[in-house]
């Protein structure tokens, strides 16, 4: 069955390698200085669909691959004359032979072995078909998603440009003709033109709307240090208008550091206090700003006392261009909590809303906390 | 002083060219303009070629950037570039707002960089600065 050559001399160890060999999830071969294969095992026959029988004493050649065959021995001398463990043809693709002639990609380490003063070498083999497999559908899907930003980054642009262009001119024109023709025209074409007008103008709205959701991803900067308690009193600097407008009171305790898009993160802030303000209830708007440690995360907090909603419509608010009051009672169009969401997956995060009609709302937001790597130097 | 001013509008938009006339219109600015369509058209206007035999110059050009065949980019350098059209001064008055062809504008010698407003009253604005400045206060080479 086995040639004496090949069979190495029995004894107690030989027998627990042949035990841990055969215990070994992947695909073993033992080959002497050469090329005969010595030991086997199971994996190995199922992998190739060779019979241990038939492989034992026959050159390791049989497995490779007919077209690289030829190179075969003088590598297998290479690893003799420098006989220690490694991984074989590392930044190459490696392929077996099956017996039906069909070919698997293959990741072998080899580990040199001396028995008796005889030198052999264990092959380790695993079968890669699976990741070969996975890593092909990943980089499709990379793929797929590189050109999806593309098309969406076109999208942005056909919005800012080509979308305004006729735009414009329908406004530039109904304007002028109000402001030739108006004493000239009866009540109900002047009505049309100032309906057509706020149209244009609300569309130029959407469009730019559009245009900032757009680029929370596309214009997106890089993470860096941000501060904020700084991202706080900045957005109400930027709000100070409204607040002292609603005579709103807003507080905030020290607030932690994070890393994040420094402009974006202000943007959140403004936008979650500025609703805070804007959906008041008859009483005094109170708001308060917090952050708590939750673990991995910053768990950030925006609570107001102001007209609340119900949650049926708890997640329909963050989706763009989705409102729950009227143009009239309430303009904007519904941008602010879209944009707020985007800003916050793209940092990792997620953002949520708890709120009970007459009873105000809280706006909370969980952030990654900073990166060590990022700390450094604040 | 009682030259009349004359004014090459290169603009591909019918609708925009025809705006900027009637907006010249409306605040009763007097000046002749002469439109063309495209760069080529424009070229061709100011080398007096073709159809365009006895094309006057122009004492200001007002330019669009986003034109078919050749666009207002090229126009620019290519007056610019030309020792009997380098002196005419240049507007530029597009949609675009984008920082580079702000930037390459003021590179090749425009005059000004002009964005077209969405909102007519502020493109009136910009019409009555044109006019009041460029029609009524600025000085042009005696070639021209």
């Amino acid at each position: 069955m086995t040639s004496e050559t090949a069979e190495p001399n029995s004894s107690l160890s030989e027998e627990r390698l042949r035990l841990v060999v055969e215990a070994a999830p992947s695909g073993m071969i033992m080959v002497d200085e050469l090329g005969r294969v010595v030991l086997v095992n199971s994996q190995v026959e199922r992998m190739f669909g060779y019979s241990r029988e038939e492989l034992l004493g026959e050159s390791i050649d049989l497995l490779v691959p007919s077209s690289v065959r030829a190179k075969h021995p003088c590598q297998r001398a290479g690893f003799f004359a420098d006989p220690k463990a490694r991984a074989m043809g590392a930044g190459r693709d490696l392929y077996g032979q099956r017996k039906d002639g069909s070919q698997l990609p293959v990741e072998i380490g080899l580990n040199p072995l001396m028995t008796d003063g005889e030198r052999f070498v264990l092959a380790s083999i695993v079968d890669i078909t699976e990741r070969k497999h996975s890593e092909a559908l990943l980089q499709e899907k990379l793929l797929e998603l590189q050109r999806s930003n593309e098309d969406l980054q076109q999208f942005a642009y056909v919005c800012s440009h080509d979308l305004q262009e006729p735009l414009r001119v329908i406004s530039n024109y109904t304007q002028l003709l109000a402001r030739r023709y108006s004493d000239k025209l009866d009540q109900d074409a002047n009505d049309f033109i100032d309906f057509t007008v706020d149209a244009t103008r609300r569309m130029q709205e959407l469009i730019n709307d559009l245009l900032l959701y757009s680029r929370v991803d596309t214009k997106g900067k890089e993470f860096v240090s941000t501060d904020c308690s700084q991202i706080v009193a900045m957005a109400l600097a930027n709000l100070k208008v409204a607040i002292t407008e609603s005579a709103a009171v807003i507080e905030f305790d020290e607030l932690p550091i994070v890393g994040a898009d420094s402009s974006q993160l202000l943007q959140v802030f403004q936008n979650l206090i500025g609703n805070a303000i804007k959906f008041r209830s008859d009483a005094n708007p109170v708001i308060t700003v917090s952050a708590e440690d939750a673990g991995k995360n910053w768990l950030f907090s925006v609570k107001d006392n102001g007209l609340g909603f119900d949650m049926k419509y708890g997640e329909r608010i963050f989706v763009i261009f989705q409102r729950l009051h009227t143009k009239e009672m309430y303009p904007g169009s519904g941008i602010g909590l879209a944009v707020c969401k985007k800003i916050i997956e793209r940092h990792g995060g997620s953002i949520w809303a708890e709120s009970a009609p007459g009873k105000g709302a809280k706006f909370s937001f969980a952030m990654p906390k900073l990166a060590e790597a990022t700390r450094v130097g604040i | 002083m009682n030259k009349r001013i004359r004014v090459l509008l290169v603009e591909d938009s019918r609708a925009d060219a025809r705006l900027i006339v009637e907006v010249f219109k409306e605040e009763q600015i007097n000046v002749d303009v002469d439109i063309v369509r495209d760069g080529e058209e424009a070229m061709a206007y100011l080398y007096r070629q073709g159809q365009y035999e006895a094309a006057p110059i122009p004492h200001l050009i007002i330019l669009d950037l986003n034109m078919p065949k050749k666009d207002g980019r090229e126009v620019l350098a290519e007056i610019k570039s030309d020792a009997a059209l380098s002196t005419i001064p240049v507007v530029i008055l597009t949609t675009s707002q984008s920082e580079e062809d702000i930037q390459k504008s003021y590179k090749l010698h425009a005059s000004c960089f002009v964005t077209k407003p969405l909102d007519l009253e502020k493109f009136v604005a910009i019409i009555r600065s044109l006019d009041s400045f460029w029609f009524k206060a600025v000085r042009f080479p005696a070639n021209i």
